[in-house]
């Protein structure tokens, strides 16, 4: 064997007899990735979100049983369908009125929309006209839009949060008369001309009775009808949605607007698969592969202390063979803490890797480039364990946090974000950002991730780990005794 | 030693002659910024010697063994080892040194044999032919029991064995013992002494540094005097004690006259001091003076009261020669 391989042996066997770097490279980050993603894991699986949130509980038994034909679905869908559809809303669906409640009650939610079960029968049954016409009619209209009680809506509030609540009232309000006017319109005008629309009109034209001889009722009703849709020509009077009635295009359906809300947060559950694991496996991966620096710092410091790095030097053994033997097991320490890290992602997380995993590899590689890069810097500069401990941490913190690897870089000013360029984990962040699928990416709807961008990236780590290594190189003193 | 030096019986001295150096020291002067830590320092071991450097702290011992072993480049001079010119380049020179520091110089977290196999390997050394080396040492060392135990567990005095039979794992020709046994309890300080006898007898060359005078004198036939940097004398044993005489202090119930007179003239007594019941003699042979003594005494129906014989030491010659005590 190589001297530079003897060294690099045994600085491996040092290292896997010393708990201390175990703990910090391996446990640590494990710990936190698993505490953050019981306590916190919902900040990480939220993007900055400007639409109002509309959360909704849906107990809505469905249509009556002689429904005929419209609507095609039940009308709290068609409620909802407009919401998602609507721009700048999107809708949150509670599975119980008793954890609505709890939300409310927490302060969680401003307010919560209620469908109750007899909603889409009380909608089907909204008419402008009464009996005999319709059965058991309900008018929903009053002074303020849509009286919500009456088609079967309840709308809980929170009373400290009366302003969004108002918000959301008057989102609710306009689609429920963008969902309820049409279709009482709808079935008001398919009644014109009609016999029993008819038997009502001689009722108060008496002389209309005058023109059967010539007209049938049924020509005449038809005429009536025709004529008065051709007279309000830029509607379709029948149409019973907003779109028909206004004869516009339908809205584009956004499916991405509606989301579960996950029950599952309010215990203690590791939740595995959740999507705040694919950026808090990889975050707590980048962060702590430059905790390398401690563990490789001491192991420079641990050879002054112990006097070996005079034998090293008094060894027939050239400088570069010195610092790759040391250079070595720090990269395999570091490779194995990142493959290891990701795979306990995938295995206890349930986080994914996308469509094109095996990228993993590269970006894993170059991240621990720049981690052994910098930890060489380090150890050429630290002379004590304590400067290790205090200068070390203190620069892999800052690092951590100017580059967003601590929190979601979504959230991050954009100015900061610009200046977390100048760090490599962001990069590294970059990367993985790139390549797995993100928080609201579904496992088959992922896009496939930008191959080029990711090694560009990985790029950029090299050029970091290279100039670390270069600058620990022309600084590094080897002492003498 | 035998083969390298050849003393020649002289009056007063003996001659020492080179007939195959080891190491050539030259003019070496190294400095730390403004201070001068060593100042045109000269001087030559031979094969097979076992070469004592004795100084106090800060007398520039550990920066000599430092330039020795090639860990850094004197600001001026030169070392041959072996006829070549030593440098940090010249690694192959390397491999005919071992070195064995003031401090410990082992990994805690290996065990005894782990680090002997490591520093062998740094060496280049053959599996086939570093395995049986290693158990050797440990048996030479006494630490074959404790083989597999890590070197942290160990007491100061195994530590030092270990650290020791580390500098000699490669097999050096030329062994650089840096205050070997500082901090290490009287049975390894003598198991450390065997040993270091042991390997010379074998052959090989050590250069043994200390402070304290009392291992200097008793293992080293030769000696150098290191003081702020200089060397101050370079010679066998016996030549440096000669360079100060031995004092008898006798103590009588009276000094009559004529005594002092008798005394003066006895062959290897250069002075007489006289008080009142005591007399100092400064002599150069107390052994051949000591009967003469006694019958001077005799012969004036004196029966002295004590007789103390106040013999030189490397440490009174240290003092002659740089005007304080070794241990200042």
């Amino acid at each position: 064997m190589s001297p530079t391989f003897t060294i690099a042996a045994k600085d491996l066997r040092l290292l896997a007899r010393d708990s201390r770097s175990a703990m910090i490279l391996l446990v640590m980050p494990l710990l936190l990735i698993l505490v953050l993603g019981l306590s916190l894991g919902r900040i990480f699986e939220q993007k900055p979100d400007d639409r109002i949130r509309i959360s909704v509980v849906n107990l809505d038994a469905g249509l009556p049983t002689d429904h005929q034909g419209f609507p095609p679905k039940n009308w709290s869908e068609m409620v909802l369908d407009d919401l998602t559809n609507t721009g700048n809303v999107r809708v949150e669906l509670i599975a119980s009125r008793e954890e609505a409640e709890q939300l409310i009650r927490k302060g969680d939610r401003a307010a919560v929309v209620i469908f109750e079960p007899e909603f889409s029968d009380r909608v089907q049954r909204c008419s402008f006209v009464g009996e005999p016409f319709t059965r058991n009619p309900i008018n929903p209209l009053y002074r303020d839009g849509i009286l919500t009680r009456e088609i079967g809506v309840t709308i809980l509030r929170n009373p400290s949060q009366l302003v969004a609540y108002s918000v959301i009232n008057q989102v609710i309000q306009v689609t429920l008369m963008r969902v309820v006017i049409p279709w009482m319109i709808g079935q008001a005008f398919e009644m014109i001309g009609t016999p029993p629309f008819m038997e009502r009109m001689e009722k108060h034209i008496p002389q209309l009775k005058l023109a059967y001889p010539f007209l049938s009722k049924k020509t005449l009703g038809e005429g009536i009808q025709q004529g008065i849709g051709a007279f309000f020509s830029e509607y379709n009077f029948t149409g019973k949605t907003w779109a028909k009635l206004t004869k516009s295009e339908e809205p584009p359906e956004n499916a991405e607007n509606r989301s579960v809300f996950e029950a599952s947060d309010r215990g203690i559950r590791l939740n595995r698969g959740a999507l705040r694991y694919q950026v808090l496996v990889p975050s707590y991966t980048v962060t702590f592969a430059f905790f390398l620096v401690l563990t490789v710092g001491w192991l420079f410091v641990a050879e002054r202390r112990h006097g070996t790095m005079v034998r090293l030097l008094a060894a027939p053994l050239a400088r570069w063979e010195i610092l790759l033997g040391k250079l070595i097991p720090c990269l395999a320490v570091s490779l194995l803490q990142g493959f290891l890290l990701l795979g306990c992602g995938w295995l206890v997380f349930g986080m994914s890797f996308g469509p094109t995993p095996w990228l993993v590899v590269p970006v894993v590689v170059s991240t621990s480039v720049a981690a052994v890069g910098l930890a060489m810097l380090v150890a050429g500069l630290a002379r004590t364990e304590t400067q290790v401990a205090v200068y070390g941490t203190l620069l892999v913190l800052v690092l951590a946090g100017l580059s967003g690897s601590m929190m979601p870089r979504d959230l991050m000013p954009e100015a900061m974000r610009t200046l977390s360029q100048l760090t490599p984990h962001a990069w590294a962040l970059d990367a993985y950002a790139q390549l797995l699928p993100a928080p609201g990416d579904s496992e088959q709807a992922a896009p496939i991730p930008d191959a080029g961008q990711i090694l560009r990236y990985c790029g950029v780590l090299w050029a970091f780990g290279l100039s670390f290594l270069g600058l620990a190189w022309w600084q590094m003193r080897l002492d003498s005794y | 030693m035998a083969a390298a030096l050849r003393e020649i019986p002289m009056p007063h001295k003996m001659v020492v002659i080179m007939v195959d150096p080891i190491l050539e020291v030259r003019e070496i002067r190294h400095c730390y910024g403004s201070t001068v830590a060593l100042d045109g320092v000269s001087l030559t071991v031979g094969r097979g010697e076992l070469f004592g450097l004795l100084g106090p702290n800060g007398a520039g011992k550990t920066t000599l063994m430092s330039i020795l072993a090639g860990l850094q480049e004197p600001s001026d001079g030169s070392v041959w080892v072996a006829g070549q010119r030593l440098s940090r380049s010249a690694r192959g020179l390397r491999c005919r040194i071992g070195i064995a520091t003031q401090d410990l110089a082992l990994y805690p977290e290996l065990t005894a044999r782990e680090n002997l196999l490591f520093f062998g390997r740094l060496y280049r050394l053959h599996e086939s032919e570093l395995r049986p080396r290693v158990e050797t040492l440990l048996a030479t060392v006494g630490l074959s029991d404790r083989a597999e135990q890590r070197a942290g567990t160990f007491s100061g005095g195994m530590k030092r064995r270990l650290n020791l039979a580390i500098a000699v794992v490669h097999q050096p020709e030329l062994l650089l013992l840096d205050e070997p046994t500082t901090g290490v309890d009287p049975q390894s300080r003598n198991h450390i002494f065997e040993f270091v006898r042991q390997l010379n007898s074998a052959g090989l060359t050590v250069i043994y540094t200390s402070h304290y005078m009392e291992e200097v004198q008793s293992l080293c036939p030769r000696i150098a005097i290191l003081d702020q940097g200089r060397l101050i004398a370079c010679d066998t044993l016996p030549n440096l004690l000669r360079l100060q005489k031995t004092l008898i202090h006798l103590r009588l119930p009276q000094v009559p006259a004529g005594l002092i007179e008798k005394l003066q003239v006895l062959p290897g007594v250069t002075e007489v001091q006289a008080g009142v019941d005591q007399i100092t003699l400064t002599t150069t042979e107390s052994g051949l003076l000591l009967p003469k003594l006694a019958a001077a005494c005799l012969q004036y129906h004196l029966e002295p009261t004590s007789l103390e014989l106040d013999q030189p030491t490397l440490e009174r010659v240290f003092l002659h020669l740089t005007g304080h005590e070794l241990r200042d």
